[in-house]
């Protein structure tokens, strides 16, 4: 597929990959962009699409670190985007991963999970990695 | 139900034949039919009505539903984002402490001090003193054993130099083998016998740089000065400075109070 998204984040907004192919979609570093709904825009749109166009599982794996206000909103809107899906009848599934030195990026992923009845894993990174 | 039964006497008595041609007949008959169709619009009002009632209960429901979701959300997402503004505030204060840090020794660097006295010279109200600490032949250490034992060396100076120290007090890295304490609410004299202890203190330590065994140890040339009023702190730092130069001038590993 031709619409996959490949943007390669900067101080104030995360590296976003998605992959159509394998159902996959990832994101790392901060968020603080100056426009967040152009960037998340982009983001719902292809989780949108993929989940219209696709029956296969979608998988989530974010390495975000700093999220501003709108970021969170977003992320919140993609994960209840899921969490309907999932109560459709369909896999999906999140891996948050977090640099072990900063256990409250743990803790806040904590807080996002709650509602989400799908899997939602925390995972430390490779030390080093 | 009474209303039924007159109803049924009423159609009974207008079947009844022998009433066919009585001169109400006809105008009962109407007003019998009248009135079955004024109950069935009556029915149907009445059944609309309802409909509608109770369409506006699910729709008030269903809207109650949804402000309830929309709270739980908005509560969620003040909760997180307060939560990363916390964090984002935790990393600046890790940001401004690296900042002013010197990074070999984890003492203040020149930029904290410079930070440290402002606020010492802007609370008027305190005396305090600054002294200058020189390593005495520091050179010598990095030319026999190296510039990484140099650097241990440091290390270990500072350390004992920061556990000499009281609560309040400030010992930062000035340059090189140069610290410089801030010591508030202290007046010469006790600056004086403060800096005699820590003159003491690392005349003892073992630097234990020797492969021998032998013990390295070294000594220190410190100038006093007390902050006057209206003294500008750099001035105070100067006059530390000199008198620093002439406890190197009088022979070194001795301290000098500042004139």
């Amino acid at each position: 597929m031709s619409h996959d998204l490949n943007l390669p984040g900067s101080p104030s907004t995360p590296a976003i990959q998605s992959d159509w192919q394998s159902g996959r979609l990832a994101m790392q570093g901060d968020s603080y962009p100056e426009n967040s709904y152009e960037l998340f825009s982009q983001v719902i749109d292809w989780v949108e699409a993929f989940l219209e166009r696709e029956s296969r599982s979608l998988t989530l794996v974010l390495e975000l670190v700093y999220l501003n206000t709108s970021s969170v909103k977003a992320m919140m809107d993609i994960f209840d985007l899921l969490e309907d899906t999932y109560q459709g009848g369909r896999e999906v599934a999140v891996e948050w991963r977090y640099d072990p030195r900063n256990e409250r990026i743990a803790e806040l992923a904590e807080e996002f999970k709650e509602d989400c009845s799908y899997p939602f894993a925390i995972l430390p990174l490779e030390v080093g990695s | 139900m009474r209303e039924q039964a007159l109803l049924d006497e009423v159609l009974a008595l207008l079947d009844d034949p022998s009433h066919r041609d009585h001169p109400l007949h006809g105008a009962l008959e109407r007003l019998y039919r009248h009135h079955l169709e004024q109950r069935e619009r009556l029915e149907r009002l009445i059944s609309i009505a309802d409909g509608f009632q109770q369409s506006a209960q699910y729709d008030l429901h269903d809207a109650r539903h949804q402000l309830e979701h929309q709270r739980r959300r908005q509560r969620k997402l003040s909760r997180i984002a307060d939560r990363f503004q916390e964090l984002l505030h935790e990393r600046n204060q890790a940001l401004e402490d690296v900042s002013g840090q010197d990074p070999l020794t984890g003492l203040a660097n020149r930029r904290r001090l410079h930070q440290h006295l402002e606020e010492m010279t802007d609370d008027a109200s305190q005396p305090f003193s600054v002294a200058m600490i020189d390593i005495d032949h520091f050179k010598v250490i990095n030319d026999r054993y190296g510039h990484a034992a140099g650097d241990r060396a440091l290390i270990a100076l500072a350390k004992t130099l920061t556990a000499s120290l009281r609560a309040g007090d400030l010992c930062g890295r000035w340059g090189g083998e140069e610290f410089l304490l801030a010591l508030p609410t202290t007046r010469l004299d006790q600056a004086e016998c403060l800096v005699a202890r820590l003159g003491d203190r690392l005349r003892q330590l073992d630097l234990a740089l020797d492969a021998s065994g032998e013990p390295t140890t070294v000594t220190a040339s410190i100038g006093i000065a007390e902050h006057q009023p209206d003294e500008d702190y750099r001035d105070t730092i100067h006059r530390a400075d000199q008198a620093l130069l002439t406890a190197k001038r009088e022979g070194r590993d001795r301290s000098r109070r500042a004139g």
